[in-house]
């Protein structure tokens, strides 16, 4: 016991850099997702056909890919085709564009939730479609579906570990984990304490769901 | 369930698995020794013994890399792995007298593969170090790698004191994680699981520098000519069979095998065959021992 | 844009054995998956019955357990047990591994990919299962019980079966997220279809032909695509017909993504 409570005392610096570097992956990503989310969700639900369409392909796309196979194809394969996106960017944007599929999802059956009749009224009352989804729509749909957001936001924090081990390279928790693990060969002690990492992060993003909740959340 | 969505993913299912079946039909297999007996002109141990045991299981399993030609590499055109590393475990199986079974190691796994016998022998580019003879026991070198950086053609990386605030890439577990950081302290250090990954790093611009063994630097010259060697040595690196720590016999049995690859041609052969026709640089078997690589130069 | 599409970057596709070689592995994927989601679905009953259990001690250990697994990221789990799972463990896999199994699964590895992929989906599953049961009306339980059926056979014959069919779509939907996850086992040295995908990109060496990082992945990705979306057409299909047929109302089970409900219109 005390040997595994000096040895995150001996590499502290390590473990919260990689705390730190996971953090601002999951932030960032869950910004980029609710934004994109937004917008496809907006698509969705748009009376024009082709517009429904589109939102169905991006949402279908990246529902259905791993998330691997979308790091390898925004970093390296977007490099390789000259664009010049750096590790964060591109961890970040595929983390973001992957969630935000399924956002998108929750926010059209949020959306739905508010009913037709809303819609209809909002309309009737002469709004424009735009209006009616930013200041009728969209805010109620939001607090409906806060539980799915925060089951999104533990997936994410899940997911970024699967970002430190591409070829991004980026320094996170797993990945300083496994730098200290092979300097120190004391495998079970390293992952532990990378494991109570992630552990405070989904268990905090877990409490901070249910406060909003119980704020914010219509239930119907 | 409705009785047609079951059925429907039941024939999936079984779609799914006799398709595998079918695929893996093809596989070139190298049977696993089962019991297969060692070839006779092959020295006979004792089967309490680790190299008994091995024989009597008939396969040797060996860690190579898969991604780093031309030492340990899967060729997907004929789905082996060949190599210097790979040849040099052939010989060491053949000696036994059982079929080499070779699984990928990759840097940080390595050395637990040998502390829980998941390999018997590593044999996948592996500097002899100090730290690594506490955990590990070494054979003899049998290559001489020199460290270097790898940069682009056109980069103004000439050095190691160029590499200040520059991204050099290199393995996770490797070496050369904590020569980067002692000798260019002030350097980006991009760690990644593979020298596969390194390469794809520095071809798309992502990194500007990569350090490792020059043979594996020359491995990715090879595969693409804007990229060069440049600065002087940053290490010697010789490189030796990984062996589980205490196996005495295993060690001397693998020495001896090095030793007569290296006086009867074979190691001669093998370098030019892997490393001499591409870099046109001669080299001789090397004929330290591991208290010699291990010393500080 | 062009360089996506250009025809000559396509051209490794149909040299030499890459599309065989790249299919191959997707194979070792989905084969993976099933295997995986086989002793998931067990370990994972066993998980949920536990935690519905009336023994406050063994309902509070499954519950710690299912938290703790299903809160972890399955990645970190593949990684640890494929340096920590002792090594006898791994010689009696590839001593059992029957020959005609491809190349990719001879490895011990794949052992301790498929413990990790079952450790944490059978945690998932568990609270899949357990919100299916718990979405029964207590009307169906009290029943049961008036009926003079015990609680073991109330489960048995009355709860389980109801409550277990509604998680089926849900179930596929896992799938789906499991096919997914078999790509992080490329980490720790399977050759399946990542790894390969990669061993093609890179094998300038010996090829004559350049493969693409871009183009490749773009294929792989689209293997995956097309399957999934197969599969997620299929879950829908299911929930619509359990929906039909019993007028459940869609569960939700927290902390998994693929797990959000299909919206509806209303």
């Amino acid at each position: 016991m005390p040997g595994l409570i000096s040895f995150l005392g001996d590499h502290f610096d390590a473990f919260a850099a990689g705390f730190w570097v996971t953090v601002r992956l999951v932030a960032g990503s869950f910004a980029i997702a609710m934004v994109v989310g937004t917008l496809i969700a907006a698509l969705r639900v748009a009376p024009v056909r082709w517009l429904q369409r589109l939102g169905a392909l991006y949402v279908e796309t990246f529902r259905n890919v791993p998330l691997l196979v979308l790091l390898f194809i925004s970093f390296a394969g977007l490099r390789r085709a000259g664009v010049d996106i750096n590790a964060w960017v591109a961890g970040m944007g595929s983390l973001g564009l992957y969630t935000g599929a399924y956002v998108a999802e929750a926010l059209r059956s949020g959306v739905f939730s508010v009913g037709k009749g809303q819609i209809e009224a909002s309309l009737s009352l002469g709004l424009s479609y735009r209006k009616t989804l930013r200041h009728v729509v969209l805010p109620q749909a939001f607090r409906t579906v806060i539980s799915p957001l925060g089951s999104l936001m533990i997936a994410m924090i899940k997911n970024s570990a699967i970002i430190g081990v591409s070829l991004l390279a980026l320094p996170d928790l797993l990945k300083q984990a496994r730098i200290v693990s092979s300097q120190t060969f004391r495998t079970d002690e390293a992952f532990f304490w990378a494991a109570v990492g992630y552990l405070v992060l989904t268990v905090a993003a877990t409490l901070l769901i249910r406060g909003l909740e119980r704020r914010y959340a219509i239930r119907r | 369930m409705q009785g047609k969505s079951w059925r429907w993913l039941v024939a999936m299912l079984l779609a799914a698995v006799a398709l595998g079946a079918a695929a893996c039909g093809d596989d070139e297999e190298e049977p696993a020794g089962g019991g297969a007996a060692a070839t006779p002109e092959a020295e006979q141990f004792d089967p309490s013994t680790t190299l008994g045991k091995i024989q009597e299981k008939g396969e040797i399993t060996i860690g190579v890399k898969f991604d780093v030609p031309p030492f340990g590499f899967k060729n997907p055109q004929s789905n082996q792995v060949e190599g210097f590393d790979v040849d040099l475990g052939k010989a060491v199986a053949e000696k036994l007298g059982v079929k080499p079974k070779f699984i990928e190691a990759i840097s940080d796994n390595r050395i637990p593969f040998l502390g829980d016998g998941t390999a018997d022998l590593i044999l996948s580019t592996m500097t002899i170090n100090a730290e690594r003879v506490m955990e590990i026991d070494f054979s003899d070198p049998y290559y001489i790698a020199k460290g270097r950086i790898l940069t682009k053609t056109d980069s103004p990386i000439k050095g190691l004191a160029d590499l200040a605030g520059k991204r050099v890439c290199t393995a996770l577990g490797s070496t050369y994680e904590e020569t980067i950081r002692e000798q260019a302290p002030k350097a980006d250090l991009k760690l990644v699981d593979s020298y596969s990954e390194c390469l794809e790093l520095i071809q798309n611009g992502a990194v500007d520098a990569v350090s490792t063994d020059d043979v594996i630097l020359t491995g990715m010259i090879i595969q693409d000519d804007t990229l060069h060697l440049v600065g002087d040595e940053l290490t010697v690196e010789p490189y030796g069979a990984g062996i589980k720590k205490g196996e005495k016999q295993m060690v001397d049995f693998v020495n001896g095998v090095f030793d007569e690859y290296k006086q009867d041609g074979r190691w001669q052969k093998t370098y030019d065959k892997w490393v001499g026709q591409y870099t046109d640089q001669q080299q001789e078997p090397p004929t330290q021992t591991v208290k010699e690589a291990i010393a500080p130069s | 844009m062009t360089y996506l599409f250009d025809p000559g970057n396509w051209e490794w596709l149909f040299t030499g054995n890459n599309a065989r070689f790249i299919l191959e592995g997707f194979l070792i994927n989905l084969e993976i998956a099933l295997i995986a989601m086989v002793f998931a679905l067990a370990v994972g009953l066993a998980l949920a019955l536990a935690r519905l259990s009336r023994n406050p001690v063994l309902s509070f250990v499954a519950g710690l357990w299912v938290d703790v697994f299903r809160n972890l990221p399955l990645i970190f789990l593949i990684l640890y047990l494929a340096l920590a799972l002792p090594t006898a463990w791994r010689d009696v896999w590839e001593e059992n591994v029957p020959d005609w199994a491809p190349e990719a699964f001879q490895s011990g590895f794949v052992f301790a990919a498929l413990v990790g992929l079952v450790l944490y989906n059978s945690a998932v599953l568990a609270e899949i299962m357990r919100a299916g049961i718990l979405s029964l009306p207590r009307g169906q339980s009290e029943a049961a019980r008036a009926l003079g059926l015990s609680y073991r056979q109330s489960m048995r014959h009355v709860i389980l079966p109801q409550g277990l069919r509604r998680m089926v779509p849900a179930t596929v939907s896992q799938l789906i997220t499991l096919n997914k996850d078999t790509t992080l086992v490329s980490i720790i040295a399977i050759t399946e279809v990542m790894r390969r995908g990669r061993i093609v990109t890179s094998s300038n060496f010996f090829a004559a032909v350049e493969a693409p990082v871009l183009h490749v992945f773009v294929f792989i990705g689209l293997l995956f695509v097309l399957v999934n979306y197969a599969l997620s057409r299929l879950s829908r299909r299911l929930e619509i017909g359990e929906r039909r047929r019993s007028g459940a109302a869609r569960m939700e089970v927290k902390g998994l993504e693929d797990q959000i409900p299909a919206a509806e219109p209303a």
